[in-house]
């Protein structure tokens, strides 16, 4: 990737400056800087190494290429970890995903639920205050025993009075039969003095009588 | 800055002349809140539909069927349909706020409103229409059927203040200016019942679904118990008889009613109260001074709006468990979205005195406001 010449720097065009050149560079390589640099250090130092001359100088340049080497394959593996650490790192999310859906649903229900539990206590407290209304009105009477109580009472009163006024009346009507007996007695016996004063006078008045009418 | 005195005298009626005359032109028209009429050129017709709004009373709501679209009934007879489920879409934009339809449904007020399963129903000026949901959306829609419940005189036309409907007599009760409820078939149209008994014009309606009863409140300042199957009067409250909850400074009227069955809450003249109907007596007395105009049960609290800008959340102790102000400067009517095919547009909306229909998605705050 990218066109190798020398120096590492791709030719882009004469008329694009530095910053556009290093924009550019950073756009297509942005992550592993030093990755692609790498790469084509590893291929430049290949062919130096295809044409060096002595042993020594080969063997240190065989070196530093497996030194290269090893680093990209380093690199490559951080970058294998990574992926897959994102790959679990997604089912993770997926799998809590799920999860709060769940617990959201239930929730839902939940609120249902305590709505309907709220119309219920509001009904019940619907219920209490008509209750203690009711009371309200119902304590300002009299209590039901007491005036029971109270009527028994004046009842037996009542029975009592009129058994006294039987008695009294009757006591009455005694005395009056007696009353009247007596009185009807006495005047009989007047009746009977007068008519003994009546003959008396009628006898009297026949002697009288006689006496004066004997010469015939 | 447009229009001197002399050259935009058609626009003046008789009453703005002199303010305007002494150079008040804005006070004249109450427009101070409204720049934009004062910059640049304006039509007779804009100036006069921003005066209509100024001056608009939202008197009734209704939810559609299927729960996306809310209807609002205002003082010039006209009806606006919104869209709820674009209004609370996360992609709203201002024109959702706006009515999808606005159309010219009566001559007088829309006093009120239901919806069945297929209609809305409307009422007002003495008569009540029908309208199909499916069709309310299209340009130009017309009544399906009017009718005018029989009265006694055929010169008064009595305002009709309230509408029930009851679902297992497929019937529908009207309810207003001649003292009297009407009970209105719905198949057939015909008038079946009338139900006499109030003295005078009757406010609200409530239907007690055990029994089935119809309680109604009105001037007069009596709640009475109807039972429909034998059109006669079942119980009667008089509510300002009772010490605990009249305020005669206020009058006697009951403004509100709502009932849970074995309880009811009625408001207006006397003081909020939460009545238990078996017995007859008043249980809580909520400490709430301005009169109450519309009241309903939702959940374990009691919702009440009326004068005053917030709509209130009682418990039934009697506690105020919170207040949120909306935006228009009293309330008359508001409206729970429950439709079950509609969850996601389950609000609360108010309206009232103002052009505007406050719309709570949690009670605990206003989030926007529609606009006619």
């Amino acid at each position: 990737m990218g066109a190798v010449t020398d120096g590492g720097i791709p030719r882009i065009g004469i008329m694009e400056s530095k910053d556009e050149v290093i924009r550019k560079r950073l756009l297509i390589d942005g992550d592993g800087a030093g990755d692609d640099r790498r790469i084509n250090l590893l291929v430049k130092s290949f062919i130096k190494w295809c044409n060096s001359g002595s042993q020594e100088e080969g063997y240190s340049q065989y070196q530093r290429m497996l030194s290269t080497l090893s680093q990209c394959e380093f690199s490559m593996g951080k970058t294998l970890l990574v992926y897959d650490m994102n790959l679990r790192e997604m089912e993770n999310y997926e799998k809590i995903y799920k999860e709060i859906e769940c617990s959201i649903a239930g929730a839902h229900e939940k609120i249902a639920e305590c709505k309907k539990q709220i119309l219920q206590a509001k009904r019940i407290r619907k219920n209490r205050q008509e209750y203690d209304a009711l009371a309200k009105v119902i304590q300002h009477h009299p209590d039901r025993h007491e005036t029971l109580k109270e009527l028994e009472a004046l009842g037996k009163e009542l029975e009592h009075l009129s058994h006294i006024k039987e008695s009294v009346e009757d006591k009455l009507e005694l005395r009056r039969k007696q009353f009247h007996v007596l009185l009807s007695t006495i005047h009989e016996l007047q009746q009977t003095l007068e008519n003994d004063e009546k003959l008396s006078e009628v006898e009297e008045a026949q002697e009288t009588s006689m006496e004066a009418d004997p010469k015939p | 800055m447009p229009g001197s005195e002399g050259a935009g005298e058609e626009l003046f009626p008789e009453s703005c002349f002199a303010l305007a005359l002494r150079g008040s032109w804005t006070l004249a028209w109450g427009l101070e809140s409204h720049p934009e009429i004062l910059r640049g050129p304006n039509t007779k017709m804009e100036v006069f539909q921003t005066l209509q709004r100024l001056h608009m009373t939202i008197f009734s709501q209704s939810v559609s069927p299927c729960g996306k679209f809310l209807a609002a009934g205002n003082n010039y007879g006209q009806i606006a349909v919104f869209s709820l489920s674009a209004a609370l879409s996360s992609e709203a934009k201002e024109e959702s706020k706006k009515p999808v339809v606005t159309f010219q449904a009566h001559d007088g007020p829309v006093y009120s409103m239901v919806s069945t399963d297929r209609h809305l129903l409307s009422a007002g000026d003495g008569e009540v229409k029908a309208w199909l949901w499916a069709e309310i959306l299209k340009k130009g829609c017309k009544e399906l059927w009017r009718r005018q419940p029989p009265y006694r005189t055929s010169l008064e036309v009595p305002e009709i203040n309230a509408l029930l409907l009851v679902p297992k007599e497929n019937s529908l009760i009207l309810a207003g200016g001649d003292c009297q409820l009407h009970a209105m078939d719905l198949e057939t149209g015909a008038f079946t019942r009338a139900l006499r008994g109030h003295t005078d014009y009757i406010h609200c309606l409530a239907l007690r679904e055990r029994s089935p009863e119809v309680l109604s409140g009105g001037e007069d300042g009596a709640v009475r118990l109807w039972d429909l199957r034998t059109a006669k009067e079942v119980q009667t409250i008089e509510v300002y008889k009772h010490e605990e909850c009249s305020r005669p400074h206020n009058g006697r009227w009951i403004g509100c009613l709502a009932t849970d069955s074995d309880w009811m809450v009625c408001g207006g003249g006397p003081a909020l109260t939460l009545w238990h109907l078996r017995s007859s007596t008043p249980t809580t007395i909520f400490p709430m001074r301005a009169p109450q105009k519309h009241v309903t049960f939702y959940q374990d609290l009691i919702l009440s709006a009326g004068q005053g800008r917030c709509v209130n959340q009682w418990q039934l102790s009697g506690e105020l468990k919170a207040q949120v102000p909306g935006s228009s400067p009293g309330l008359l009517s508001l409206s729970l979205n429950q439709q079950p095919a509609a969850p996601e547009c389950k609000v609360l909306t108010a309206a009232g005195n103002s052009c505007r229909v406050d719309v709570f998605t949690n009670l605990g705050y206003r989030a926007f406001s529609l606009s006619f």
